[in-house]
């Protein structure tokens, strides 16, 4: 028998999902060239509400629709980083949208579902629910990813994205399927509980197998990495910024919940995870090739691609770490990570300018004199995708790599450290362009619109607040991990 | 109670002598800056002098008296500090550098008025007294040091005084490094001596010490102790093997020459091993090297010094032999005698220089000796005191040096560390010194003139490349008009002109000795070569074209063999006074055996008690006992007897050769060939250390440590590894075909792994 | 405030004040003049209230004062503990006084972007004071990481030629370096469950081990060591020096030189003595001869170097060297003489780029063969660089040879033959620096621009006379620092006092 609270518990979803229709409809009524401010912020108001949802819901943990979702810290962690990211997009787009000409209705309200799917993905905690999710967030990226339908790189890159997705997209489904097969069952709890008490067949190993092609080709970890730079590098900036965070971010809520609430003591080989070691090579691949790959990079949008299996890398290390720790870490690397990288997106979209003209080294020459404000907030997300301290990238790193070293993880570690010195050297590359190099070029800086500034100033100022005082967001972490735990 | 002497103040005093004209003297008039240099040493002079009577009433229980003035070094439980100590031996030295000291002071006043730096030239040389004094008075090593490397600081300051020449910078680096190989040793001695006494204060190292068996079984810590400090010693004193910077020191003004490299800094090497002689007692072996390395620099520079013609450089090398017997006297264990001949050869030796400096004065830069000549009757003061110096250094009977030489001959002879060797060559090397000063002494003063009027202008070129043209010969030409000079700068200051004192110099020169006519030319030469900045004499170089058109005219107005002018009075006195001390200076240490007391041997003897105390029967304390003995007191008229024959003979000698017949040397140098010149080229020393210490440094340096190492070697390595990575990551970009068919395969093959692993897993 | 406030605030004030004042210049309009004189006040003000440590410092009580420690994050259990002994005190005082005399040094020569500039010098300062004071672990290396950022910025925004190839070299072989340190502060971490270096270190005293093993402790000292054997720079990790000095602004080289390089030494006095005694004396004789080596070598490259800054460069070389050198003898002495040396060093050859700065502003060259005769046009610069010169060649009665004399001494009691060999650097230094010294100043004027040069500012007077002050200041009265240098290096020393004895026998 559904209660009011089962509502309460997908209310977030709810609320996006009614805004994206609102978007819907009023996009015909307003004239087509000057939609862009009332869509967006109807959008805005959603993506906020939303936010608004997902605090209201702390007071309602529990499980919803014959536990088929269930709300807990963690769920509502990864809802607020969603939801936020999407709102801080919508606040970026605006003038992007106008300035590429792409249809506002159609993008709004696509971000908006997309978000939607991403929020299930978090507080899902049955098989089929979240591969649901995980098709709606992931269709409508595709679809954002080729908005500017002039470009041939967007198209292009859209069209990569769609068929790699589904075909991955396909293992985790085939996955689910074995799981099933293996255990009866497609909720996560009763196939842990399953596992636990008459061990795991083969098939069962097989599964995991196949549900890690599919999530770790969202998270774009190696092996399954090699799509992003051609992605990134095509599909709009500030659909790459939302892109790269949110629906990524929501994948490793899932890879968490099913990987640490079905690890059980059959899946233990020498008190590790069977999928410990595969995690362990993932990670270690992921960051070296990430780094390796993004150190020759002029084209700033594929070097930060580059950045962002490397950070992927960084994050699977916290998987390979102990449990309660790890994740903790896990979530607030999340956090961070979101912060710093969809800020140099936005700002990396706004230089673009139409057409994305303006994305190689060479364009950022001397940007720091021509536009302070973007050069300086670039400079802190860089400066925190190196791990400087004083900034959200250090910590999430601190946090990460003492998470592993508690475990014991001495080589791990010192390849993602190792790695996180060496990847210094492309993020340095752009601040000296912007500092150190005197325009090579005559770049035309647009004004910096409101809504980016907004953007820019939030996403800084998350990324400063984490690094000083990352305190109360690691304690929630800590506590969702438990709540994810118990 | 212990009186308290303030000693302090007697190296303080002129340190503030040097900070007044070093930070303002350049805007003093001349007057103001001689003032100040004097004033201050004067009354560091007397606080001397006062100390000296005081001292005669303390008791000997109260000797060495030591005062206490701040900590300077405290860590751990080691500490230094800024303490003085007070016995006969630094007495002696005080006395010794403040009187010298003071005479050469003055006598700069005269030699150096014309030139550019006068301020400069008086804070150094006022440094170089602090220093001095500091090294004297210290009662530890560590403050030794800093006067130790503090008068090298001043002496590298005042070789390259005229640093616009670079011979001249180059002598004063070269002596700074020397003397930095030689305290590299002396360091050594203080680590060895801190980490086995824990301290370096004299009046606790030295009891310690005392307390020590003898190392005649074999060499051991106090030797090897003994030995770093004889190193310090050489590279201080001029002692082969570092004697090689003091002959190039000459670039310096004469009167520095005469105070810093004749009479005192050099002498800081001897003191220094008369102060540590417990250490060397207790050391035979580290004795003896003292001895034999002074007696072979004795010979060695004496055998160079014959066959100079650069009167400076004669005198030099003559420096050099002089400490060579210091060291041998030290090293035989006779330190009274050491100190004796140190300070004898302070009076006749900074005498030599002053009065060669005077001769140079007066020929206008001329240094070599080939064109001198004749000059007794031109320059008569000059004369005499050089005469009266060249005799006492000659070891004519009844002169200084011949007692001091006497006494150090004797005891190399009587000494248990003493031997038949020793004596021989230092006879000999007596005959050789006796025969290279009556040679300069009869080629600068007799026969006729070898230079010509102008020679002087034409050779100051060459002997003062830079400077001498211009400001040699304008000085010659003012001496006269000096006393006219100060009051006329003075008045002109006071007129309120604002005019740097050079230019004074020369305006008052011009004022004194030019007919009006060419007045306004000069003006206008001057306008355009001195400014508020730019010294006169400094600019002299750039300038020298000009510099000969200033002077020539004025040398052509003297033109005539009278030229050649006496110095001036101030220059004069300091060098009659010096000549009285050259000419008595010894009668306060007559040895025994020539009837005397050898008042100044008992005076130190303290000092070297512990020596004494620390020798095997028959030591130079027990020598004199028996020196009373007739035997004793025969042979050592025979020794006497002999080194005043090997004096005369050399005065023989040389009246032969450079009196009597002039032709014969350039036969002998001729018949000599090879071995003439390779004495005459200083056998070649500089050119061995160059080619087989400094080239290979630094060539070494530049092509295999920079070059190789540094650059080929670790930044390439950088750049490398950098390059590595970046190619590395190019490679790995063409796994990016942007081929959606490999993307699937790769996609593929990674599920292919996962699923291998996780089942391999799953049978395992 | 009362006494005590001020003893338990004054670090935070000191540290964060420069900080303050770069947020403070953020806002001010681009009037170059206010900016400045704004900057010099800052560190005006940072310098005065610095002087309230060795005022009220109590020189014999042991351990840590002025100490402040509260909670900073809960989770790892961070805290914002700060504190200094009688060797970072001395450190602090030294990084507050040569900041002022930077932005004197930067009046002029620093033409655009000025704003930036003093921003930047400022929140190095904050940054560097940080490291000094800083007493946890955590916010040790959150200052040391911090310091790159403004350092590489001033290196490649104000720098010449190659100033980014320098920025980039010094920016990645730091950050490469620390990133082991890093490693090794968290695994420590992980062990004993505190950031407090006060905590762990007694702990170590009372020979706990954490469970963690000899082994493991030997690469925690070397993850520490390489870290801090990159910055200080001991050989062959110097290959970033050279160039980083070269191409920094003058004022980047004065902080670089003066206080950077000392970031390195004291990490290595603080850390790999201070939390692990017995690796150190493990580690100790190869330490040693690189430290040699270093010393030889730095003096021997910089004696044929062509270009005046170059060979100041490598002359930071060879007198890190020495410190070192102090540092790994573990004597009293030698210690001793290690800290006085980083004082020397830093205001010595903070003092020589200055010079060096100044005679660049005019001549916009540092190739020493376009010099010459230099004394004649310029004689007060002469006499100060001669000055300088003599403090860093280490004449007696000047900074330099206090602080050699005890490492040397300290080496020799250690082995001696250590102490002879690195005695030799005393020739090598009169060598090259004398050398350098008369190939710039004495001689003929040989290229006719020299020769018109003008002398120093009243600016630039102003920016000299506290160094040479200091110079002789502290070679006259070294007892005024090594009285509080003494004990806090006797307790550093006390794990090893045995090592000490077993090394003089």
């Amino acid at each position: 028998m559904l209660t009011a609270a089962d509502y309460i518990r997908i209310l977030p979803e709810i609320v996006l999902t009614l805004f994206g229709l609102i978007v819907m409809f009023v996009d015909p009524l307003l004239p087509e060239d000057r939609n862009v401010k009332p869509l967006g912020i109807i959008a805005l108001v959603g993506a906020l509400g939303a936010v608004a949802a997902s605090i209201y819901q702390m007071r309602y943990a529990g499980p919803a629709f014959w536990n088929f979702v269930i709300v807990d810290n963690f769920s509502i962690f990864f809802h607020l980083l969603v939801t936020i990211a999407a709102a801080l997009v919508i606040m970026a787009s605006f003038e992007y949208l106008r300035v590429q000409e792409i249809r506002a209705g159609e993008y709004f309200g696509l971000i908006l579902f997309g978000t939607v799917g991403m929020a299930l993905m978090s507080s899902a905690v049955e098989l089929v629910l979240i591969f649901i999710a995980l098709e709606i967030s992931s269709i409508s990226t595709y679809i954002l990813a080729g908005f500017r339908r002039r470009d041939a790189g967007s198209v292009e890159s859209s069209l990569k994205y769609f068929l790699l997705g589904s075909f991955a997209t396909a293992f985790f489904l085939y996955g689910i399927a074995l799981m099933f097969g293996a255990t009866g069952s497609t909720d996560i709890p009763q196939i842990a509980s399953a596992l636990r008490l008459n061990g795991a067949p083969l098939m069962a190993y097989v599964a995991f197998a196949l549900i890690f092609v599919g999530l770790g080709f969202k998270i774009a970890s190696a092996p399954f990495h090699v799509w992003t730079p051609d992605v990134y590098e095509g599909a709009p900036s500030p659909v790459v910024a939302f892109m790269s965070t949110a629906p990524k971010m929501a994948v490793f809520a899932v890879l968490l919940r099913i990987l640490f609430v079905t690890e059980g003591p059959s899946l233990l080989v020498h008190s590790r995870p069977v999928w410990f070691w595969w995690v362990w090579a993932s990670a270690a691949v992921s960051m070296t090739l990430g780094n390796l790959g993004a150190l020759v990079q002029n084209n700033v949008k594929r070097m930060l691609a580059y950045s962002a299996i490397a950070h992927a890398g960084y994050l699977l290390v916290a998987f390979a770490a102990a449990p309660e720790a790890g994740i903790s870490a896990a979530m607030f690397y999340a956090a961070s990570y979101t912060a710093m990288n969809l800020g140099a997106f936005i700002v990396v979209s706004h230089f673009a300018n139409a057409g994305e003209r303006y994305v190689t080294l060479d364009d950022y020459t001397g940007l720091g004199r021509r536009s302070p404000l973007l050069a300086m907030t670039l400079t802190i997300f860089l400066i925190s995708l190196i791990g400087i301290p004083a900034t959200a990238g250090f910590f999430a790193k601190f946090y990460v790599f003492s998470a592993a070293l508690k475990a014991n993880l001495i080589w791990l570690t010192i390849i993602a450290v190792v790695n996180s010195a060496i990847g210094a050297y492309y993020y340095l590359r752009v601040i000296v362009s912007m500092y150190m190099r005197d325009a090579t070029q005559e770049v035309p800086v647009m004004r910096v619109p409101v809504g980016v500034t907004a953007t820019l100033l939030c996403s800084a100022a998350a990324v400063i607040y984490l690094g000083i005082l990352p305190g109360r967001v690691l304690e929630f972490a800590t506590r969702s991990a438990q709540s994810l735990l118990r | 109670m212990m009186p308290n002497f303030h000693l302090w103040l007697i190296p303080l005093l002129p340190l503030a002598g040097a900070v007044v004209n070093g930070l303002l003297g350049r805007n003093f008039s001349k007057r103001l800056v001689a003032f100040f240099g004097l004033f201050f040493l004067a009354a560091s002079l007397g606080l001397v002098w006062w100390v000296a009577f005081r001292f005669w009433s303390l008791p000997q229980a109260a000797i060495p008296h030591t005062e206490v003035l701040a900590p300077w070094i405290v860590a751990g439980n080691f500490s230094a500090h800024f303490a003085f100590y007070l016995d006969q031996l630094s007495l002696v030295m005080m006395l010794v550098v403040t009187n010298v000291g003071f005479l050469i002071h003055v006598y700069s006043v005269g030699y150096m008025w014309e030139e550019g730096g006068f301020y400069r030239y008086f804070s150094y040389l006022n440094l170089f007294m602090f220093f001095m004094l500091t090294l004297v008075l210290a009662n530890n090593y560590l403050l030794m040091f800093i006067g130790w490397e503090g008068v090298g600081l001043a002496s590298y300051l005042l070789i390259g005084f005229f640093f616009v020449r670079d011979s001249a910078a180059s002598a004063g680096k070269k002596a700074f490094i020397v003397n930095r190989i030689g305290d590299f040793g002396f360091l050594i001695a203080l680590f060895l001596l801190i980490q086995h006494f824990g301290t370096l204060d004299f009046d606790k190292v030295f009891p310690a010490i005392a307390g020590q068996p003898v190392e005649t079984a074999g060499a051991g810590l106090l030797t090897a102790i003994g030995l770093l400090l004889l190193t310090g010693a050489c590279g201080k004193s001029a002692q082969i093997p570092l004697y090689v910077w003091l002959p190039d020191a000459m670039e310096g003004p004469t009167p520095v020459s005469s105070l810093i490299h004749a009479a005192t800094m050099v002498t800081a090497g001897v003191y220094m091993v008369a102060r540590s002689n417990v250490i060397f007692d207790h050391a035979p072996d580290a004795l003896m090297a003292v001895a034999i390395v002074g007696v072979i620099t004795a010979l060695f520079a004496a055998i160079i010094g014959m066959a100079q013609n650069d009167i400076k450089k004669v005198l030099a090398y003559s420096t050099v032999s002089q400490l060579g017997y210091m060291f041998l006297a030290c090293g035989v264990g006779a330190f009274s005698a050491g100190i004796f001949h140190l300070m004898t050869h302070a009076f006749f030796k900074g005498l030599l220089f002053l009065a060669a400096g005077s001769v140079i004065h007066a020929l206008g830069g001329e240094q070599d000796m080939r064109h001198m000549g004749g000059l007794r009757k031109e320059i008569p003061w000059t004369f005499w005191t050089m005469t009266a110096a060249t005799v006492a250094i000659a070891g004519i009977p009844f002169f200084s040096g011949f007692f001091s030489k006497d006494e150090i001959l004797w005891k190399s002879l009587s000494s248990p560390y003493g031997s038949r060797a020793y004596w021989a060559i230092g006879v000999f090397t007596a005959l050789l010194t006796s025969f290279y000063m009556f040679r300069l002494w009869f080629m600068t003063f007799f026969g006729e003139y070898r230079g010509s009027g102008s020679h002087g202008y034409e050779h100051a070129g060459h002997a003062h490349p830079t400077l001498a043209s211009a400001k040699d010969v304008l000085a010659e030409i003012v001496v006269p008009a000096e006393f006219v000079s100060i009051v006329m700068s003075n008045m002109i200051e006071r007129s309120g002109m604002v005019v740097s004192f050079e230019e004074r110099g020369a305006r008052t020169f011009l004022q004194a000795s030019v007919p009006a006519a060419n007045m306004a030319h000069y003006e206008e030469w001057l306008r355009e070569h001195t400014n508020a900045r730019g010294t006169w004499s400094e600019r002299a170089p750039e300038e020298e074209g000009k510099a000969e058109v200033l002077v020539r005219p004025l040398a052509m107005q003297h033109e005539r063999p009278g030229h050649i002018h006496e110095s001036p009075r101030v220059m004069l006195v300091p060098m009659v006074i010096l000549a009285i001390l050259a000419v008595i200076g010894g009668y306060i240490g007559v040895p025994e055996a020539l009837g005397g007391h050898n008042r100044f041997d008992h005076f130190l003897a303290p000092v070297f008690r512990t020596a004494a105390g620390a020798l095997p029967a028959g030591t130079p304390g027990a020598g004199e006992a028996a020196a009373e003995g007739t035997a004793a007191s025969r042979s050592e008229t025979i020794a006497t007897g002999v080194s005043i024959i090997m004096a005369f003979l050399g005065l023989f000698f040389a009246w032969l050769l450079y009196y009597r017949k002039r032709d014969l040397p350039d036969r002998i140098a001729a018949g000599l060939g090879w071995l003439y010149n390779t004495v005459r080229d200083k056998f070649y020393v500089d050119e061995i250390y160059q080619a087989v210490i400094v080239t290979p440094l630094v060539k070494g340096s530049a092509l295999v440590l920079w070059r190789g190492v540094e650059v080929a070697g670790i930044d390439a390595t950088a750049d490398d590894s950098a390059a590595t990575a970046r190619s590395l990551s190019d490679k790995f970009r063409h796994m990016q075909s942007g081929n959606v068919r490999s993307y699937a395969a790769w996609v593929a093959v990674g599920a292919a792994a996962a699923i291998a692993y996780m089942i391999w897993m799953g049978v395992r | 405030m009362s006494g005590s406030a001020w003893n338990t605030w004054i670090l935070t004030l000191v540290t964060f004040i420069p900080l303050a004042g770069a947020v403070l210049l953020l806002l001010f309009p681009r009037r170059e003049r206010d900016i400045k004189w704004f900057a010099l006040f800052v560190s005006l003000i940072t310098f005065a209230l610095s002087l309230h440590l060795p005022t009220y410092f109590a020189r014999h009580q042991p351990g840590f004062q002025f100490e402040i420690n509260i909670p900073w994050i809960p989770t790892p259990n961070i805290h914002y503990h700060l504190g200094v002994d009688g060797i970072s005190m001395w450190l602090v005082v030294l990084t507050t006084f040569l900041t002022p005399l930077c932005v004197l040094i930067s009046w002029k020569s620093v033409h655009e972007r000025v704003k930036e500039f003093f921003i930047l010098m400022l929140i190095l300062e904050t940054a560097l004071l940080g490291v000094f004071v800083a007493l946890d672990l955590f916010l040790f290396y959150f200052f040391w990481e911090f310091t790159l950022i403004p350092m590489a910025l001033i290196i490649g925004m104000y720098g010449h030629e190659r100033r980014v190839y320098a920025a980039m070299k010094f920016f990645l072989f730091t950050m490469i370096a620390s990133a082991f340190m890093l490693a090794s502060i968290i695994f420590l971490y992980a062990k004993t469950g505190s950031f407090d270096y006060v905590t762990i270190q007694n702990a170590v005293r009372d020979g706990a081990s954490f469970g963690i093993s000899g082994h493991a402790l030997g690469w925690l000292f070397l993850g520490f060591f390489v870290a801090f054997a990159v910055k200080v720079p001991i050989f062959p990790l110097h290959t970033w020096l050279p160039d980083a000095h070269f191409e920094a602004p003058t004022a980047g080289s004065v902080m670089l030189a003066g206080v950077l390089l000392k970031m390195g030494t004291y990490g290595l006095l603080r850390f790999n003595l201070g939390l692990f005694p017995d690796q150190a004396r493990q580690n100790q004789s190869w330490i040693m001869v690189l430290a040699i080596i270093g010393i030889i070598y730095g003096a021997l490259v910089a004696l044929v170097q062509p270009n005046l800054k170059k060979l100041i460069a490598y002359s930071s070389v060879s007198h890190l060297g020495f410190v070192v050198l102090g540092i790994f003898s573990f004597t009293q002495l030698g210690v001793d003489g290690a800290v006085y040396q980083m004082l020397n060093h830093g205001v010595s050859t903070g003092a020589l780029f200055m010079l060096a700065g100044i005679i660049y502003e005019r001549r916009h060259t540092f190739d020493i063969k376009e010099f010459g005769g230099l004394a004649t046009s310029m004689p007060i610069f002469a006499a100060f660089f001669l000055f300088i010169t003599l403090s860093s060649v280490g004449l007696p009665l000047l900074n330099g040879f206090v602080g050699e004399f005890l490492v040397l001494s300290g080496a020799f009691q250690a082995k001696m033959i250590w102490g002879i060999l690195a005695a030799s650097g005393v020739i090598w230094s009169a060598c090259y620096l004398l050398w350098m010294y008369q190939r710039v100043f004495f001689g003929k004027v040989k290229h006719s621009v020299n020769s018109t040069l003008p002398d120093l500012s009243a600016r630039e007077r102003t920016a000299l006379w506290p160094a040479s002050i200091a110079a002789l200041a502290m070679g006259v009265a070294p007892v005024l620092w090594l009285s509080f240098i003494d004990p806090a290096v006797h307790s550093v020393l006390m794990p090893l006092a045995q090592t000490t004895a077993q090394v003089v026998r």
